[in-house]
This record gives structure tokens, C-alpha cells and sequence, in this order.
């Protein structure tokens, strides 16, 4: 992993301001905000943004969000779920409008980080909105026409529930070495060949690069999922080292 | 007995499930000796400290450290300097 | 940039208010006041508590719990925040600060530039001299105007708010001076040596 710029980290944790270009709906309960940041140095992918709100009394709320937009495009992706009772989804997701600002700063986080360009497959293990740090991974593996063998594991309530899956099957579909499996485990189609339920042993086993290849492992997810996915992995013989997660934690509103 | 390494396990317990990550042989199945007073106990019944920061098992007779785990994004850590040996009962 | 921008259209659900840039990176504010001890909780009788300052082989004071709360007494109200990425504002403490403990054993200037803050059970955790003095440091014995309960490292406790909590010491007995810096109990297993918030070095290696 490269290191970043500690020369100038202050500019890091500077507040700035992001205009809204597009609000794009991905499914009944998520939604992608497209933003035009004031002064963006560029990211890695996996990182995020923190967002702040100030409502005209002074109150303010903050929440961390992954970034879904690649380095290589100029305009920010985050893509928002509705949290119930929460108190800055639903701003985002129902209230903010194109032509709207909104203050964030980073890029933050450093650890979780995939560029290509890093050895070995890619295996990249997604719960709920988990995929979105993946998305820019993938995103980015794309815009690089890398040839980095990879596959992703998405688990999801449903199909619908499944963001970016137009995106996510043309670049399967476009690519020889980018596999992406999808486990649904409340509600399956019909015809559903796929797996049913959650994340197991032995689908990881299929599906994962072997411990042998060395791959590097990018888990992502609620706590809970990442825990045990984490276990999983390690029961299966991967090294620890060689994963990397990162938790969606109590925060999230 | 509340909090203890195989009680939290099998209830996924972050801690708990930090400790076993080290080892292959399951751990609840394995004997730690302290290396101040000389006690053997089972790790099973241990309690694991320090939740969200990493794991610590201490001596349930003379509160010495016994064990520490700990995952950051840079690595796995284990110390287990407090601990003369570590013993996995065969089957 | 100065002040925070008005969302157009947000409205707060809570009373409370948070003031401008008192969140460091990738922490959440709680109102609650967890606790994350590294083992079980002592009970401490206050008649069987010292605290000492220690050099080299020699100690440099010692206090007793009366004697300790007849050093100057301070009260700051601060925000504190955990690495496992809570933070709490507006805190409130009262107790000795580490100024007021050198000057109480003579001392105009520190001896050694890093001290090592030793515990009841065992923990540890070591900081630089520039962290402690000039109001950076205290050893609390109340929160929120009461003594501080066991569990939250009562009675006695380090605060060096400016730093990750960790390194606030629970049930802190003897600070010692020391030459060269050493590490303690988290810094030692993958933690951040020194562990500022506004940096984000929460693990040794960030």
C-alpha cells in the first residue's frame, strides 16, 4: 500500500463544501448522491468522507460514509441506506436536492484501502451497503482495465436489494477474471440458482481464492456480518493479516 | 459464569472470537499455566477483558496477565508472555 | 472556512447541542459513558490508596487520600474521546493537575521527559512530560461534580483528555519518571504510541 501525503494531513481534516449534482435512486432504500467537492486532493478506494449537517438552531450531525466513486472520476459518489429513526438518512435520502451543499471532509482512513497495481486476487466479501467502499474497488479495477483476478460476494436481504447490480453483472459480464456471486438471505426468486441464506463456510470455500494464492481479502459490512464472515475466513485458513474489514458501527443514522 | 471464552464464543463475542483466531485446536479445549503462580486453568473458562480494544485473559487466581490479543488494521498481536504454556487436550 | 454551513431544510431531533469541530475523525458522538476495562474492576478503599511520584529508585511523594485531596483542587470541563470511536463533550472533572503535583514535591520543572502511569491490576500506559504539564494532564478523583465510581476508574484516575482515552488512565497508584520513552500496555500490542485524535493515530502504524 502506498503511503499517503503526511506532508500536508491538515488539509485532510479540513471542512469544505460539496455541491449535489445528481440524486440517483439504486433501490427502494438507498440512494446515491452525487457531489462536486470545492477542493478534492483525490482518494484511494475503500475510504469515506465524514458529512455534517447544521440545522439553523446550531445542532449538528455527523456520519461517515464510504466512498462509491473511483478516484478516477472528478465527481464524489456516497450512496446513503435509510436507517429507521435515524436522523441524517432521511435528510439525505428525502430532503437534499441537486444544486444543494453539503460540508465533508477527508478522504479518511488509510488501512482499508485496494489499488491496483497491489499483489494477488481480489476477494471482496459485501453486507447490505457494505458494498458501496467495494464499488469503488471495483470501479476502480474497471477504469484501470486491470486484469486483477477477483470476485466479489455480495449478501443481500433480496435481488432488490441489491445496489448497483446492473453495473456489478455488466462488469462480470465484460470481464474474464471478475466473478461476482450473490447470496440472498430473506427472499429468493423462483428460479433462484444462486445461494440461498447467509454467507457459509462452504461458499466462501467456493468462491475464494484459495488461502494458498495469498489473496487479499476486503470484508465490509455491519458489525455483526464482518465478525462472522472474519471467523470464517480464519477457520478456513486464511491469514488474518490478510484481511482487511471495515464496520459499519452504531453510528449509522 | 457469565463472560467466559466459551460462553462468549458461542455467542460470537468480538473478544472471545479474537483469541480463538490465534490458534487452530479450539481453544476452550486448551489449559493455560500462569507464569507467576504456577495454576493451570482451562481457557474455556476464562473471562475475557478489554472488549472493543482486544482481548486480555488474566489468572483467575492472581490476576496476571495471561494472554493478549489484539487486531488493528495493521495486524494480529499476540502476547503471551504471562503464560508459561499453553496445553490442547487431544481428543 | 469559520463557521459550519446551514443545511438547508435540516432539523435537529435532539436538544442538545454540538459546537463546531469538537469531533475528530471517524469518531460519533454518545451520550452515554461507556466503559472498557483491560480487567475486573478493584475496590478500592480510600484509606488503603496512595499515590507516588516516582524517580529512579526513590519516590519522590507519596500521598495519602487526605493528603491528596488537600493538594489545589482543579476543575475542567472537557471532551473526551475512546479509540474505539465514541466521543463525549462538555465532561466535567475535578482533581489535582499534574502542575500542582510538581510543585508539591518542589519540583519547578520536570526531571525526566516521559512518565509511566502505573495501575491497580496492572495497566499501564505511558506519555510525554509536554502532555502532562501546563494544565494537559490531571489525576481526577471526580466526575461531574461526585467521586468517580470503580467501575469508571474510581477513586482516582488520570485524565489527559487531549489524547485518546486510553491513555486517561483507571486506578492510577504511581507515575514514574522516566529517561527514555517506554511502552505500556497498549501501545505495546498494536496501539498508537502516542495516540492523538485530530491525527488519527489510533494504532501503532496509522
Amino acid at each position: 500500500m502506498t503511503e499517503t501525503d503526511t506532508s500536508s494531513p491538515a488539509r485532510r481534516l479540513d471542512w469544505q463544501l460539496a455541491q449535489v449534482r445528481a440524486v440517483v435512486a439504486e433501490t427502494d432504500r438507498v440512494k446515491s448522491i452525487v457531489l462536486q467537492p470545492g477542493n478534492w486532493a483525490g482518494h484511494q478506494p475503500g475510504q469515506h468522507v465524514d458529512i455534517r449537517l447544521m440545522a439553523e438552531d446550531g445542532y449538528q450531525a455527523q456520519r461517515s460514509y464510504s466512498i462509491a466513486s473511483p478516484p478516477e472520476d472528478e465527481l464524489l459518489m456516497i450512496t446513503v441506506e435509510r436507517v429507521k429513526d435515524g436522523e441524517v438518512s432521511p435528510y439525505l435520502l428525502d430532503e437534499l436536492r441537486v444544486g444543494d451543499w453539503l460540508e465533508l471532509r477527508g478522504p479518511i482512513a488509510r488501512h482499508f484501502v485496494w489499488t491496483d497495481g497491489l499483489r494477488g486476487p481480489l476477494c471482496l466479501i459485501a453486507g447490505g451497503t457494505g458494498i458501496t467502499p467495494l464499488m469503488s474497488m471495483l470501479r476502480h479495477r474497471d477504469r484501470t482495465s486491470s486484469r486483477t483476478p477477483t470476485v466479489l460476494i455480495y449478501s443481500a436481504r433480496s435481488l432488490a436489494d441489491i445496489v448497483y447490480r446492473e453495473e456489478l453483472d455488466g462488469m462480470a459480464r465484460s470481464s474474464n477474471n471478475l466473478d461476482v456471486v450473490y447470496a440472498l438471505t430473506r427472499e429468493q426468486p423462483k428460479d433462484w440458482v444462486g445461494h440461498r441464506g447467509r454467507i457459509d463456510r462452504t461458499l466462501l470455500a467456493a468462491n475464494c481464492f484459495p488461502p494458498a494464492q495469498s489473496p487479499a481479502i476486503y470484508v465490509c459490512g455491519p458489525t455483526a456480518f464482518v465478525e462472522s464472515v472474519s471467523g470464517l475466513l480464519v477457520e478456513l485458513g486464511f491469514d488474518p493479516f490478510s484481511i482487511k474489514t471495515e464496520r459499519f458501527g452504531p453510528s449509522g443514522g | 459464569m457469565p463472560n467466559n471464552v466459551s460462553d462468549l464464543l458461542l455467542g460470537g463475542d468480538a473478544g472471545a472470537r479474537l483469541v480463538q483466531q490465534i490458534f487452530v485446536p479450539d481453544v476452550t479445549l486448551a489449559k493455560i499455566r500462569c507464569e507467576a503462580c504456577d495454576s493451570e486453568t482451562g481457557i474455556g473458562a476464562l473471562t475475557v477483558y478489554a472488549g472493543p480494544m482486544g482481548a486480555v485473559l488474566k489468572c483467575a487466581d492472581c490476576d496476571n496477565v495471561l494472554m493478549r490479543v489484539v487486531h488493528t488494521p495493521h495486524g494480529l498481536w499476540l502476547e503471551m508472555s504471562g503464560a508459561r504454556n499453553v496445553r490442547f487436550m487431544s481428543n | 472556512m469559520d463557521e459550519a454551513h446551514i443545511s438547508r431544510g435540516f432539523r435537529s431531533k435532539r436538544q442538545m447541542q454540538v459546537a463546531n469541530d469538537r469531533v475528530p475523525p471517524g469518531q460519533y458522538v454518545t451520550t452515554d459513558f461507556p466503559i472498557l476495562s483491560a480487567g475486573p474492576t478493584p475496590q478500592i478503599d480510600v484509606s488503603d490508596w496512595k499515590l507516588a511520584l516516582q524517580l529512579g529508585g526513590s519516590l519522590l511523594g507519596v500521598w495519602s487520600w487526605e493528603a491528596f485531596e488537600a493538594l489545589p483542587q482543579t476543575t475542567i470541563r472537557t471532551d473526551i474521546h475512546c479509540v474505539t470511536k465514541w466521543s463525549k463533550l462538555d465532561t466535567t472533572w475535578q482533581g489535582v493537575t499534574f502542575d500542582d503535583l510538581l510543585n508539591a514535591v518542589g519540583l519547578a520543572e520536570p526531571p525526566q521527559p516521559y512518565v509511566m502511569a502505573h495501575c491497580d491490576g496492572g495497566y499501564t500506559t505511558n506519555i510525554p512530560l509536554a502532555d502532562l504539564i501546563g494544565g494537559k494532564g490531571m489525576v481526577a478523583t471526580r466526575y461531574d461534580g461526585i467521586p468517580i465510581a470503580p467501575a469508571h476508574g474510581g477513586p482516582a484516575r488520570l485524565l489527559v483528555p487531549h489524547l485518546y482515552f486510553w491513555k486517561s488512565a483507571k486506578w492510577v497508584r504511581r507515575l514514574r519518571f522516566m529517561p527514555e520513552d517506554e511502552r505500556g500496555f497498549w501501545e505495546s500490542l498494536g496501539y498508537h504510541n502516542y495516540g492523538d485524535p485530530w491525527r488519527e493515530q489510533r494504532y501503532d502504524g496509522d
